[in-house]
């Protein structure tokens, strides 16, 4: 699969249709985010899989918003899994990012990570390399969703109670670009002690990706508590899905239930 | 255009986590945990996730300052080496090597200390040097 | 760390682990979620206390007398481990005979612990399997930091909780590179790897590498030896590089009058500290994202620090600056790279002796780590294996900290840490995040205490100790018991360390951070 990827960067950067392509590299031991730019070495480029498949995911669609803040007018290639697939489509739709300055390369994910993720979609619609894996039901909500209502209180309040206040969640999300966070307003959020406001901290990260989550599951990875926010935001995209018919970014052009401003204006 | 993700370790707690500066054009514009760390596992607290925050701050100092009729002003590298090291040799000749003093530190690196108490012990010609270990 | 896991006992004593050590608090919540019990012991009830298996709320500077009573309770039901305590430890008999004059209702009396809660804290820890213990300043800032130690190592050997996986006593080093400064001989009495300045053999050996004909053999001063030396006139320069000791100190005031009295301060830094402002020369040196080197964290782990960035404007290497300073002084170094000095670091000193720039990449190595294939060393005393041999029992009796309180200064006052911020606050506060989070400092009061002086939430305060008076808002919360106060040490404008007592341990010369005695009054 990565000679097939790297085939197609090649591709990329050598016919000069991109500026350079954001992907992971193999650095120092380890594995890292990298922009690849033409001329650059593609031998030590990695797909994020090292003890098990995908254990080296990295937010790579936040990496590129970086680039492209700063460099409006090129246009960028990116690696992208099923997931980060469906990040895109709400960066576009979100003016984040802008649909014709990017060239995403589509891998599938195999079928140990979508188990372990437990994903609906472990491919991109766009596909350069990689088969299909069936999807995943959602065994972890539906146990989740088997405990009473004072169990669930009891069992989300003593996680919740970890949390030491990283903003971890936020800082590695694809999907948080938001100058001003709700996380910061202090009369919703109260700051400068640990542990957090109970369950308000959550609950209104919760609220805020409602629409926007894409299953990555970076955030519970990143998660130095431990907490399962995995299960909290899968959970919530259940209820709008339930509520609404809408998965975040599995259509690439609906718009959200929950925005009430309409349409990005045509330029 | 100059994209990198440097890799290095935590300048803050005993912990040692290890994680990407993020830099664009030279400017830091962020913290990623490394998640193939054994020590952080892809993991950071507040403040490493900020921690490229302070780094490029205006507040920084960015040229030696000497006292000079009370103020500190800025003077040039060579004035400043030679008064330090024309300082220190007066002290060691008019009292002995013992009126000076070090204090290294717990937040430079190995190869930083290792230097200041080589520098102490041959150069100078005392052992006291010391740093905040107990604070 | 990574271990901690896998215990089925932690017991927390003098560890703000969540706040001051996020990462071994991830490691701890696992083994709750693995169903460890965990044991916490703190003046102050700390965010890891409510998930304890049992917390107890021992008066600041207890410890020892709570630590004998355990030890009591442990001999008294023959839970001890005879087999481990036969085969790798010496002097037990003395210990045993003064654990045995203890008695429990002196030691609750003295601690504030009902003597169950002892009980039970001796018993879980005891009849675990895999017990570990994590302590931090909150035992080692006291006037008997040591014997604090020392009793946590005389509990672990008591149980045979030393040596095997996933037990042991833990330290957690406060800052990044403590180890890594230690390591290097950046101590009065050692060169690198500990070895003693007054041992003719190391002392012979680093002259021989160094080029020199001598080097001195009398032990150094430490930071509260060198201001009294500066005191009586005897130390005259001193050279900072990278530290903060008037915000970072104890007993501040006093701190500026030495550096004050000095013929030659040298402050070498990234922000002109409060420390800088009194030098003579300030030296603008680089941050960690400016360098290349290496550090060395609380489980003796290297690993590199790499250069991401430029330098600031026309701030220098620190190696540089030590180079140039020491070339000028009539010492010749002429290093190419912070490399070329770390080869040199390893070729004198056994402990790093296997490690180079390229093992050090991935993981990093854990050291002792004497030869290029040795493989680094997770776990020290191994199999019960000591580096003296065996492990030594020390009889240690209760002593109460320097200074109690009375009807002057009737509160007893403790100081630490905030999660948003670290140490002085040179760096942190410099962060415009973390900044917003935790932006001055304040002083946490019991309700009842608050109640008394008229006081509410966000009201500021005068506190005065023997040694000096600062100001600062008040926050009631119920984490610090009646008659306890806590405060922050990160904040310049409200510098708590005027205030602290800089009586110190006598072997391991720590200040008394975590105990002193002070009173407060509403500022109007």
């Amino acid at each position: 699969m990565i000679d097939r990827v790297k085939q197609k960067i090649n591709e990329l950067l050598s016919g000069g249709s991109v500026k350079g392509v954001v992907a992971l590299a193999n650095a120092n031991g380890h594995v890292a985010p990298c922009l690849f730019q033409k001329g650059d070495d593609l031998q030590h480029l990695s797909l994020g899989d090292r003890e098990t498949s995908g254990d080296a995911r990295y937010p790579l669609n936040k990496v590129l918003t970086t680039i492209a803040r700063q460099y409006p007018d090129e246009v960028f290639g990116v690696l992208v899994r099923g997931c980060d697939e469906r990040g895109l489509h709400i960066l576009f739709r979100l003016n984040q990012l802008a649909a014709d300055k990017v060239v995403p390369i589509g891998i599938s994910c195999p079928e140990t990570l979508a188990l372990q993720c437990e994903c609906k979609k472990p491919w991109p619609d766009e596909m350069t390399a990689g088969e299909k894996s069936q999807g995943v039901a959602q065994k972890r909500v539906e146990a989740a969703e088997g405990l009473d209502l004072k169990e669930r209180f009891s069992f989300w309040t003593e996680q919740f109670s970890k949390c030491i206040k990283c903003y971890g969640c936020r800082d590695i999300c694809p999907m948080c670009f938001c100058k001003e966070c709700s996380l910061e307003c202090e009369d919703l959020v109260s700051k400068g002690d640990l542990p957090v406001d109970i369950p308000v901290f959550h609950l209104t990260r919760a609220m805020h990706m409602a629409d926007r989550c894409i299953d990555c599951g970076l955030c519970e990875e990143a998660c130095p508590a431990d907490i399962p926010l995995r299960l909290l935001y899968k959970k919530t995209s259940k209820i709008m899905n339930t509520e609404f018919g809408f998965t975040s970014g599995m259509n690439k052009n609906e718009i959200s239930p929950l925005s009430m401003m309409g349409p990005a204006p045509k330029k | 255009m100059d994209y990198r993700n440097t890799l290095t370790t935590c300048t803050y707690c005993g912990c040692g986590c290890n994680f990407f500066l993020e830099s664009l054009d030279g400017r830091l514009t962020g913290t990623i945990p490394c998640k193939t760390s054994p020590v952080n596992e892809g993991k950071l607290c507040i403040k490493g996730w900020n921690v490229h925050q302070f780094v490029q701050s205006e507040k920084r100092l960015t040229k030696p300052l000497m006292r000079k009729n009370g103020e500190l002003v800025e003077v040039s590298w060579d004035e400043a080496l030679d008064f330090a090291a024309s300082g220190l040799k007066a002290v060691k000749e008019g009292t002995g090597p013992d009126a000076v003093g070090f204090l290294a530190s717990a937040k430079v690196t190995n190869e930083e200390n290792y230097l200041m108490q080589k520098f102490a012990r041959a150069g100078v010609g005392t052992n006291n040097i010391d740093h905040c270990a107990r604070l | 760390m990574s271990e901690l896991e896998d215990a089925d006992t932690i017991f927390i004593i003098g560890s703000n682990t969540a706040t001051s050590h996020p990462l071994v608090a991830t490691r701890i919540f696992r083994a709750i979620e693995k169903g460890a019990r965990v044991l916490v012991a703190d003046p102050r009830k700390n965010q890891i206390a409510a998930f304890a298996h049992l917390y107890v709320r021992h008066r600041p500077g207890t410890d020892v007398a709570l630590l004998n009573g355990m030890m009591k309770v442990i001999l008294d039901q023959g839970l001890e481990d005879k087999a481990f305590i036969a085969d790798n430890t010496e002097e037990f008999e003395g210990f045993k005979n003064l654990i045995h004059a203890v008695s429990l209702d002196e030691v609750s009396g003295i601690t504030g612990v009902s003597v169950e809660d002892i009980q039970t804290l001796a018993e879980t820890y005891a009849k675990a399997d895999k017990a570990s213990i994590v302590y931090c300043m909150g035992i080692t800032q006291h006037t008997n930091g040591v014997n604090n130690v020392k009793s946590l190592a005389n509990l672990a050997m008591l149980t045979g909780n030393i040596g095997k996986y996933a037990t042991g006593v833990n330290p957690l080093r406060g800052q990044n590179n403590v180890q890594g400064a230690c390591d290097m001989g950046g101590l009065p009495n050692v060169y690198t790897g500990y070895q003693p300045v007054t041992l003719g053999a190391a002392n012979k050996k680093f002259a021989e590498a160094w080029g020199v004909s001598e080097l001195p053999s009398k032990i150094g001063l430490t930071i509260p030896e060198m201001l009294h030396g500066i005191e009586k006139g005897e130390v005259k320069a001193l050279w900072i590089m990278g530290e903060n000791p008037v915000v970072s100190d104890p007993d501040a005031n006093h701190v500026v009058k030495a550096l004050e009295k000095l013929e030659l301060l040298i402050v070498q830094d990234i922000f002109l500290t409060p420390t800088a402002r009194l030098a003579h020369l300030v030296l603008p040196g680089v941050s960690f994202a400016e360098k290349d080197g290496t550090f060395s964290n609380t489980e003796r782990r290297v690993t590199r620090v790499r250069k991401a960035v430029a330098p600031v404007g026309d701030s220098r290497q620190d190696w540089q600056i030590i180079q140039d300073i020491s070339s000028r002084f009539g010492y010749k170094m002429e290093y190419d790279s912070p490399e070329t000095i770390f080869k040199e670091i390893a070729s004198l000193t056994p402990s790093y002796g296997g490690m180079t720039y390229e093992r050090l990449e991935g993981p990093g190595l854990q050291w002792p780590c004497p030869s290029p294939e040795h493989p680094g060393t997770p776990f020290l005393h191994k199999d019960g294996k000591f580096t003296r041999g065996k492990g030594l029992f020390h009889a240690i009796g209760y002593k109460p900290p320097a200074e109690l309180t009375d009807e002057e200064y009737p509160f007893c006052m403790t100081t630490g840490r905030v999660y948003a911020h670290y140490h002085t606050g040179t760096m942190t506060r410099n962060s415009k995040s973390l900044d917003f989070e935790v932006p001055e400092g304040f002083l946490e009061m019991n309700p009842a205490d608050a109640e008394a002086l008229d006081l509410c939430d966000g009201h500021r305060v005068r506190m005065a100790s023997r040694r000096g008076e600062i100001e600062t808002r008040i926050m009631i919360t119920e984490r610090v018991e009646k008659g306890v106060v806590f405060m922050p040490f990160h904040f310049e404008e409200s510098n708590v360390n005027k205030l602290t007592n800089p009586a110190y341990d006598p072997i391991a010369k720590i200040p008394e951070f975590k105990v002193c005695a002070v009173k407060l009054e509403k500022v109007s």
